[in-house]
């Protein structure tokens, strides 16, 4: 399963240039994807997803270029709560156009690249035993189930209505 | 499914670096090359895509009051794994596949994105059942009391730690690796977890989610907190079917998810640290010797060459 890393790349100009065109790439396929399924105008999606891979494009290029051992899910978390958050000048204009974007659109196309990443690990899961398969399905069902119920029991006893 | 197992093989135990599980990936396989040369790959995706959304969403009913809905997401997934299994698809080989993988953790970010917008849209509702969304990261650890005896129980042996502490997605499966050793029983389990969650995780959390969302009468927003758990697909793949059950609550469901997944990262990766790991090899001592296979009852080990790498 684990592959050698080549040499560390450094983020040149080149890269930052890559980043855009699969950004592009993928914003196209998920407006055509949204398009088909919920009929949102597609010239409001194309802005909606522009500026999602505008905060996706800062998220990973601060995670590179600031000294702070932070995750780009971190930023781009905080960068997509701050546009939005009531009361900021941008937030009107982003809830906008990306609730143009169904998450479901991005689901769509993102899970389509999982599909075909993760072909690679089919020899070695075929080559685990079932045992292994019943444990790992009862791991992710009791986490599931466990974080609901908890969840749950806390919304139920601070009184949060349905 | 964006691993960071890559910087495991090359025995770096810097555990800070933990927190940069996409970086590496991302950096080596797009950056350098350039992305229309793999063209073939993306018109591929178009064409995966078109299909999953015109076949639509499929609900399947099971009784009167239970139905399992079956989103365009996953027959994506499906499809795309299919495309790269058939033989006579001869343009996806396993060099796409890993510039899908690493453009795959670029696109993260886009969902990310998505979902923090919601959030920041409700950020009211989150600091009122901020509690239900600390403590919910405590259920997590429901695994090591269910899964764990069962592990046990099917002869597993040191492996059982490694396997049932955590939903074992790229963040545990480092923290498994810095504690025990790469070539440790330990780490076998969590790899053998990892490798069997990358495949069959995510269509697996749609259904339970599904299921779920129709026969339990918990809160939406405990089911949109419950999707969080494990990796970003597993929570796409989970929040499908919640946003199909409860239609009213969509900014709301997202917004948590959202939030949970930030939590995730955060914090839930202390929590495995500091409380599920250490719990897990307290029960698994306890209750090895009482419920555990004799030791030469050899065949449910897992071979170290297929989970432990090559």
């Amino acid at each position: 399963m684990p592959e050698l890393i080549d040499e560390p790349v450094d983020v040149s100009v080149h890269g930052v240039f890559n980043w855009i065109l699969l950004l592009s790439i993928f914003s196209i396929i998920t407006v055509v994807g949204n398009y088909m399924g919920y009929r949102h105008p597609i010239y409001d999606s194309l802005i909606g997803m522009a500026i999602l891979s505008g905060i996706t494009l800062i998220g990973v290029w601060l995670e590179r270029r600031l000294p702070l051992n932070i995750s780009s899910i971190i930023y781009i978390s905080l960068i997509g709560i701050f546009l939005a958050f009531p009361g900021v000048p941008t937030s009107e204009t982003v809830l906008y156009y990306v609730s143009k974007i169904e998450l479901l659109s991005i689901v769509t196309v993102f899970l389509a690249y999982v599909g075909i990443g993760i072909g690679k690990s089919w020899d070695e899961f075929k080559a685990l035993g079932w045992k292994a398969i019943i444990v790992t399905v009862l791991v992710i069902a009791s986490t599931y189930l466990g974080s609901a119920i908890v969840a749950h029991i806390v919304l139920v006893m601070t009184g949060v209505p349905v | 499914m964006w691993g960071r197992v890559g910087i495991i093989s090359d025995n770096d135990k810097d555990f800070n670096q933990i927190n940069h599980i996409y970086r590496e990936k991302t950096d080596k396989r797009i950056l350098k090359k350039n992305p229309w040369k793999d063209y073939r790959l993306h018109i591929t995706v178009l064409f995966l895509v078109i299909i999953a959304e015109l076949i639509g969403p499929i609900k399947i009913p099971l009784s009167e009051s239970i139905e399992v809905s079956i989103m365009p997401l996953l027959y994506s997934m499906v499809l795309g794994l299919i495309f790269y299994l058939a033989k006579p698809i001869s343009w996806i080989q396993r060099k796409q596949a890993r510039v899908a993988e690493g453009a795959m953790m670029l696109f993260i970010g886009v969902l990310i994105a998505k979902l923090a917008v919601s959030s920041g849209q409700s950020i009211h509702l989150i600091f009122e059942m901020g509690p239900a969304l600390l403590l919910q990261e405590l259920g997590h650890l429901a695994t090591l009391l269910i899964a764990l005896p069962v592990a046990i129980l099917l002869g597993f042996k040191r492996e059982a730690i490694g396997m049932t502490n955590s939903i074992g997605r790229e963040p545990e499966v480092a923290v498994v690796v810095d504690k025990y050793g790469f070539n440790s029983p330990e780490s076998r389990g969590i790899f053998a977890l990892f490798i069997i969650g990358t495949m069959i995780g995510t269509v697996f959390i749609s259904f339970l989610a599904s299921l779920s969302t129709s026969l339990l009468p918990l809160h939406p927003y405990a089911f949109a907190m419950a999707s969080g758990v494990g990796s970003a697909s597993m929570n796409a793949a989970a929040l499908g079917p919640t946003l199909a059950a409860f239609p009213a609550l969509e900014t709301s469901i997202e917004a948590f998810a959202g939030f949970s997944n930030l939590l995730s990262f955060s914090i839930g990766i202390y929590i495995v640290i500091f409380i599920a790991l250490p719990l897990t090899e307290k029960l698994y001592y306890i209750l090895e010797p009482k419920i555990g296979r004799s030791s030469d009852d050899d065949d449910s080990q897992i071979d170290e060459n297929t989970a432990g790498g090559k």
